[in-house]
């Protein structure tokens, strides 16, 4: 029994040596592919990584297994440290919070330091109030708030400086109303929020529409603005920020990047798949059930979009009063 | 209520394929519930990707299978070799593993078993009846009203703790303070994190109670001058629980259901409150106050029954608002956006033969449990005769791979490491480590909640009389600080008589 037991060992090991020497030639990819969503499973990172990967798998592209690796942590962080340390078969997703991040003096790692490879999906945020709140209209609310800022107690998850806190501070900056004067309590997660929104323990609160629609069909919650450019076709009847003559568009993007220093063809190879991906039924699906719209970008577009996006929430971070 | 649905919800249900997803759930609930780290959480995000190609309802009911089969197994560590697996069965360890050290493991573990199936049916009525109104009551929970709830449990725990209160204090002092580690939500500053990005979600509670019940148990064992290498060697007694264990049960079993069920409503920690709090009033009620803590059977059927009935209604505000409660109902929440469920208020006009069919697959789910339980008693006490070294290090495999798969990071195990000592000390000076825990799990909410009251309310005194919710929560807790008093000057007084 103990030698079979060690010739089994033996045999594994043998075949773990094998694999190794094998590596170094070929072509890309020559292992297992990795996507890293730097959060717990069930988050939106969480949720989008699994998405591309099933959305991949059916595609067929990729030859190759792909697996998900969960890296929760430091608002994506953790994750995105161990990308650093990684080769090409590993990509991580991203969103705004790669970008406030230094921004706000939390990290030292920017999105510079990363090869981007796509923008895959966006939500937009929405600013809403109970139904029962007696505020009908955007400019309504900001007309509040400017009289008494202290009058509404606005809600924000999960964090100050992320998308939904900035998106409505750039809707108060663009009314003239100074946003260090606005009472914001923090929340953890949506589902926090929307409880003290239906409980009458915040006024407002500004949430990506997918946290809100439930509520919002169910009559319960009245959503006054969304950062949208033009009005969505699931929800008809919400009007956008800019036709109540707030001249702003805010994305929650989600983005996928790869380790620093890939070679050209390698990202070719992810602008190939990914490009594939994003075609595909199960992708489509995923969205529509998820509240997302498409917002598919290649590796050249994306980078330019977070060059621009730094140089937005670097104006925005630095007029919210968060900056260090 | 239409009748014609609940049938209709009872056929879906008893389908072969759904009662073999149930069946499934259920043991594997079981299995990750009886490994430490190993919870309800993990158990279901790791069947995430097979749920996709399933029917939603099927892969509703093999989910919400994971979740009570994790309850119920949750207890067995905790009463076999008194290591917890996560908050909700710490309360558990109380009196099953005493009742073990008696001889007993396999009459606590079948009783465990038969408290968690009441609990449980007691809150699916509940449900049946109560879900919308009690959704909609759970909304008057604001800051001031969590912080004092919190307040509460902290100190009808703390005054529970055997022996020296001071001891309790400092101990819970220890775990408030280690609560703080993290990112502060409301001013968005780092606290104590050390330049370490792991940390700034703070420290995962489920890591320190694997290291001071289970590591510490460990090392203990290690260091207990006594020690052999042979088994422990306890009787390992009758399966099944004797008429006279049963009646001391049922009415503690079933005052402590209703208590679960409304704590597992609101968001928040509800098994973990919920089985203490349940502990806390059976031992303030009982006629044998003395042999808590010994192995009184009453003691143990408590928190189980408490916490089964906190499971189902967990999934109240999950299912009819679209809010999860816990962490285990956030990634179900998740789990069914993707498979095209979404959960809210339009899912009980829309579909409530989905909600429908759940609710009987929760009845066929609690029985079938309970068989798998019993039967699974006599496999499970041989562990008693495992010779502490095989088991011991079996145990500390399971405690880091289950530190591991709480948050992916190595970092949790010096935490797991550092803990262990702090519950190898707190053993050998006999400080307790209950408030450490709850403070820990708490703390953080608590701390959030108290900064968004004194933005929200203009003077501290405003809180106490936010509301009415408030004013009883406020009265609760001084009335807990004051017991021990309260019992000292009534036992003078009848010691004078």
């Amino acid at each position: 029994m103990k030698r079979l037991c060690l010739l089994f060992i033996g045999c594994i090991l043998l075949a773990g040596c094998s694999e190794n020497t094998s590596e170094g030639k070929g072509t890309f990819p020559e292992k297992n592919i990795e996507i890293i969503a730097p959060a717990s499973p069930g988050g939106g990172w969480d949720r989008t990584a699994r998405s591309a990967q099933r959305a991949m798998n059916a595609d067929g592209t990729v030859e190759e297994d792909i697996t998900v690796v969960n890296k929760p942590g430091g608002g994506g962080e953790v994750g995105w440290q161990y990308l650093m340390q990684q080769d090409a078969h590993f990509a991580a997703l991203n969103s705004s919070l790669l970008i406030t991040g230094p921004l706000l003096g939390q990290t030292e790692l920017t999105h510079e330091e990363f090869t981007p490879l796509a923008m895959l999906s966006t939500e937009w945020l929405a600013v809403a109030v109970r139904e029962d709140a007696g505020i009908d209209s955007g400019t309504e609310l900001l007309e509040q708030l400017k009289e008494d800022p202290k009058s509404l107690v606005i809600g924000v998850s999960p964090s100050l400086g992320s998308g939904n806190h900035l998106a409505f501070v750039q809707a108060v900056i663009e009314y003239g109303i100074d946003p260090t004067e606005l009472q914001f309590l923090v929340y953890s997660s949506g589902g926090d929020i929307m409880n003290a929104l239906l409980g009458g323990h915040i006024d407002v609160t500004s949430n990506s529409l997918s946290d809100l629609s439930e509520q919002y069909l169910a009559g319960e919650v009245d959503i006054l603005a969304v950062t949208s450019p033009e009005r969505l076709d699931a929800f008809p009847d919400i009007p956008t920020w800019k036709e109540q003559g707030i001249d702003m568009e805010f994305p929650h993007w989600r983005g996928i990047m790869g380790p620093p220093g890939m070679s050209e063809e390698e990202i070719a190879s992810w602008d190939l798949y990914l490009s594939e991906m994003v075609e595909t039924e199960e992708w489509q699906t995923d969205l529509e059930n998820n509240n997302l719209e498409e917002f598919y970008m290649n590796s050249e577009e994306t980078k330019e979009f977070l060059q621009d996006q730094n140089e937005f929430f670097e104006g925005i971070v630095e007029d919210s009063g968060l900056t260090p | 209520m239409d009748v014609n649905i609940i049938l209709d919800g009872l056929w879906t249900a008893l389908q072969p394929a759904n009662l073999l997803w149930l069946l499934l759930g259920a043991v594997l609930g079981t299995i990750v519930g009886i490994l430490p780290g190993l919870g309800a959480a993990t158990g279901v995000a790791v069947l995430i990707p097979l749920t996709f190609g399933m029917e939603p309802v099927s892969a509703l009911i093999l989910m919400a299978a994971i979740y009570y089969g994790a309850l119920f197994g949750g207890s067995r560590s905790s009463i076999l070799i008194n290591t917890p697996g996560d908050g909700s069965s710490i309360a558990a360890t109380f009196d099953g593993y005493p009742m073990t050290k008696k001889g007993l493991a396999g009459q606590a573990m079948s009783i465990a078993a038969m408290a968690s199936l009441i609990g449980g049916v007691m809150a699916i009525f509940g449900f049946i009846f109560l879900a919308i109104p009690l959704a909609n009551f759970a909304l008057n929970f604001g800051p001031a009203e969590f912080l004092l709830l919190f307040l509460f449990a902290l100190s009808a725990v703390v005054t529970l703790s055997q022996g020296n209160i001071i001891k309790g204090f400092l101990t819970m002092f220890l775990g408030l303070g280690i609560s703080t580690i993290g990112v502060d939500l409301q001013s968005g500053v780092h606290r104590f994190t050390f330049g370490l990005p792991h940390l700034t979600d703070g420290i995962n509670f489920i890591v320190i109670i694997i290291g001071i019940y289970a590591i510490g148990e460990v090392l203990y064992n290690l260091l207990k001058p006594q020690y052999s290498g042979k088994s422990n060697g306890q009787d390992i007694g009758s399966k099944w629980f004797t008429k006279e264990q049963w009646k001391r049960s049922l009415a503690p079993i079933i005052r402590s259901g209703p208590i679960g069920f409304f704590l597992g409503v609101l968001p928040g920690s509800g098994g973990t409150i919920a089985s203490l709090l349940s502990y806390s009033t059976e031992k303030q009620i009982s006629k044998n106050k003395d042999e808590f803590g010994k192995g009184a059977v009453e003691g143990l059927v408590a928190p189980e029954s408490a916490n089964s009935a906190s499971a189902v209604g967990s999934l109240i505000p999950m299912l009819t608002m679209g809010i999860p409660g816990s962490g285990t109902t956030a990634v179900m929440l998740g789990a069914l956006v993707m498979i095209g469920i979404t959960p809210g208020p339009l899912l009980f006009e829309n579909s409530p033969d989905t909600i429908w069919t759940l609710i009987n697959s929760m009845f066929i789910g609690n029985i079938i449990l309970v068989i798998i339980n019993i039967l699974m008693v006599g496999m499970l006490v041989k562990i008693l005769k495992t010779p502490p070294n095989v088991l011991y290090p079996i145990v500390l495999i399971l405690s880091f791979l289950g530190a591991y798969t709480l948050g992916y990071s190595t970092i949790d195990f010096y935490i797991l490491i550092i803990a262990g000592v702090i519950g190898l000390l707190m053993r050998i000076l006999n400080y307790p480590v209950v408030p450490l825990i709850l403070a820990l799990i708490v703390g953080g909410d608590m701390e959030q909640n108290f900064q968004r009251a004194m933005i929200v309310y203009d003077s501290p005194m405003d809180i106490l009389f936010a509301s009415p919710i408030a004013i009883v929560l406020a009265l609760l807790t001084v009335l807990s600080l004051c017991y021990p008093l309260i019992a000292k000057v009534f036992k003078r007084r009848k010691a004078v008589k």
